[in-house]
């Protein structure tokens, strides 16, 4: 047996309103998620694109291991040309639609063109059957939980659901696209957050997308009882280890500040002074008096980073209230109090917003001198400004470059146009490179080393290789926190298809994905000029060591050229 | 003597060593013994009280040390004192 055959494509033109299948080629087979959406990008899309034009296309790639019975490997990729960075651009995310595709065989949706009438709203609905564009004008302009309420009405409770919400309708480039958690309720808790690719989805008028698994089952490995033995012993040493996110992402917060990466007030300081009111260890005390809890957010995970967070009332509030979320919506506008941030991060996701661009946003806003740093029912006024398209909240839905712009405030932390997440590069060096080099911009989950002490000589190499993991691990489905390395990967495609991968294979596939990357990137017109720092992190100093970012270009630029493969590489843990 | 591993977050007070060897009897002695080299590092393992941060986690030879009792743990001239922070983005 060969492991999985009969994969397809869905093709999706949104100009004449049509959707088909077609067969995946064979020579793609290790290929999916970021890997798979570069590939595409790269032989499909014209990179002078304008990112919200018909010629833009929006990919939809879970990953290579997805559908199958592998622990915590259902993570889809969504790609497009970003119009927030103007370059290539890939965030995936967890919950259940990458493994319903997968398991219906559709290794992809690649969606194209545009629908005459900009003001029609569509569905696509995805069945073993086939797939069909579907009117959807009664969900126009719905928030992301009512729209799911609304699906849930319409099709099978084994649908799981990719959307968008008021964000990505009115084009903005901070807005996300949603997927729908495994929890009953089915949850549009999920983002693919980063770089504005709900903004294509909407320039698609692609409200949803649907897909009923049925009764598909997970997909059969070629060497199906060594693959299940490798899942068995994976999970079990898993389980046996220190499960570092058992509690969450948000506990990190006292870590974090403690190593000046915890930033504040528009990132003027490393450290928050409100870092107790903030800390995670909250959340989780409050889940024996409120309820809620930790849970998976896709079928199959044993991490369970993801917490539930209920209200006062005991009432499902949000999930998941994140580390990056916590900063950037709070410590960073000088929010002191998780349960704002956690009304916060409800109306983010209602809306289709990436909580890190629009805590940035808001946070530059406050700089400015908009409004107070603290002023937590002011920035949840903001979002819903946001939805009721005001010029202020366009301009904070448009991301930390535009608000910047309208406040002509000088202090806009930002990379290739888009804001940077918590994990601060002043202390963290090696994690600048990877801001700096990588396709995605300001982008922790491109490969983020958190290593305050690492020496100046390691910098370039820990980044290089942080990225290599990191793109495989978003090629094959596998959530970056079951840490999987390039040997737990490559040995997983393997008994998958009943072949052997070698290091220098999985080595050359993540290479391959980052160089995929960079020459759309290059295509597209960006320039070194474009891996440029922002001016404050280059200027304003924190913590005691007084950090700025003072890394010489001719060293960063060396994160370009392919360093020897050492043990290490295939040893790393991927890290996001 | 027994060697302390320091966890890649924890290098920046001793400048990006890993690995450390110290002389001590209890696991609390090895790293009061790097902190003492290197300032700003036993802060990060202990709080004000000297209890371990809740984030942290001990292992004696590769075995998690129960959270009760943990730093005071006996080690021998051979053991792998290692600590691991809690750290993930999200």
């Amino acid at each position: 047996m060969s492991g999985p055959t009969g994969d397809q494509i869905i093709r999706v033109d949104m100009t004449n309103l049509t959707a088909k299948t077609e067969p995946f080629p064979e020579e793609w087979k290790l290929l999916g998620g970021r890997g798979l959406s570069a590939r595409i990008l790269l032989q499909e899309c014209n990179p002078k694109c304008d990112p919200l034009g018909p010629e833009n296309v929006l990919v939809m790639a879970p990953g290579v291991i997805s559908g199958t019975a592998a622990p915590t490997s259902g993570r889809i990729s969504i790609g497009a040309k970003s119009p927030l960075t103007n370059g290539i651009k890939e965030a995936n995310a967890g919950g259940n639609p990458g493994q319903d595709l997968m398991k219906l065989g559709y290794r992809c949706v690649v969606v194209k063109g545009q629908p005459k009438d900009r003001n029609k709203r569509y569905g696509l609905h995805v069945t073993a059957e086939g797939v069909k564009v579907v009117p959807a004008d009664d969900c126009k302009g719905r928030w992301n939980y009512a729209l799911i309420d609304h699906l849930a009405t319409q099709y099978p409770q084994t649908a799981s659901f990719i959307s968008i919400g008021p964000a990505g309708e009115m084009l903005l480039k901070g807005a996300s696209v949603a997927c729908t958690d495994q929890e009953q309720e089915r949850h549009p808790a999920r983002h693919a957050a980063r770089g504005g690719l709900g903004a294509v989805m909407g320039s698609k008028g692609l409200k949803y997308v649907a897909v009923d698994p049925g009764k598909a089952r997970t997909r059969q490995p070629a060497q199906r009882k060594e693959f299940m033995e490798l899942c068995k012993s994976y999970t079990k040493d898993y389980l046996a280890g220190p499960q570092m996110f058992k509690t969450g992402t948000s506990t990190v917060a006292v870590v974090a500040n403690m190593l000046n990466t915890f930033p504040y007030k528009n990132r003027t300081a490393g450290q928050s002074p409100d870092v107790a009111t903030l800390d995670g260890k909250n959340i989780i005390e409050s889940f024996a008096t409120r309820g809620g809890g930790m849970h998976n957010c896709m079928t199959g995970c044993i991490v369970q980073c993801s917490n539930v967070v209920h209200d006062k009332d005991g009432k499902y509030k949000t999930s998941a209230l994140e580390f990056e979320t916590i900063t950037l919506l709070g410590a960073n506008c000088g929010i002191a109090s998780w349960e704002d941030v956690a009304d916060l991060d409800r109306l983010c996701d209602e809306l289709g917003l990436d909580t890190i661009e629009t805590g940035a946003a808001i946070a530059i806003y406050m700089d400015s001198g908009g409004m107070e740093f603290g002023d937590a029912e002011g920035a949840k006024r903001l979002l819903k400004e946001i939805a009721e398209g005001t010029e202020l909240g366009k301009a904070i839905g448009n991301g930390a470059v535009a608000i910047g712009k309208k406040t002509k405030h000088h202090r806009v932390p930002v990379v290739k146009g888009q804001a940077l997440p918590a994990w601060d590069p002043r202390p963290l060096k090696a994690t600048g490179v990877t801001y700096l080099t990588s396709a995605m911009g300001a982008d922790h989950t491109a490969g983020l080393i958190v290593n305050p002490g690492l020496p100046q000589d390691q910098w370039v190499k820990a980044s290089q290789e942080a990225q290599m993991v990191n793109a495989v691990c978003d090629s094959s489905g596998f959530c970056q926190f079951l840490q999987p390395t390039l040997d737990s990967i490559r040995n997983f495609y393997g008994l998958l298809y009943g072949i052997e991968v070698s290091r220098e294979e999985i080595s050359d596939m993540a290479w391959r994905v980052l160089s995929d990357e960079w020459e759309f990137n290059r295509r597209a017109g960006l320039t070194e000029k474009d891996d440029e720092m922002a001016d404050c992190i280059k200027q304003d100093p924190i913590g005691p060591a007084k950090a700025v970012w003072d890394v010489p270009y001719e060293l960063v630029k060396q994160a370009y050229t392919r360093l020897a493969s050492s043990e290490k590489l295939f040893t790393t843990k991927a890290s996001g | 003597m027994p060697l302390v591993i320091v966890p890649p977050p924890y290098q920046g007070p001793t400048g990006g060593r890993a690995e450390i060897e110290v002389a001590g009897r209890s696991v609390r002695e090895c790293i009061e013994a790097v902190a003492r080299a290197h300032p700003g590092f036993g802060e990060q393992v202990f709080d004000g009280q000297g209890r371990v941060h809740r984030f942290v986690s001990l292992f004696l030879n590769g075995a998690e040390l129960p959270r009760e009792g943990a730093v005071e743990t006996e080690v021998s001239a051979h053991d792998r004192v290692e600590i691991l922070a809690a750290i993930a983005g999200g």
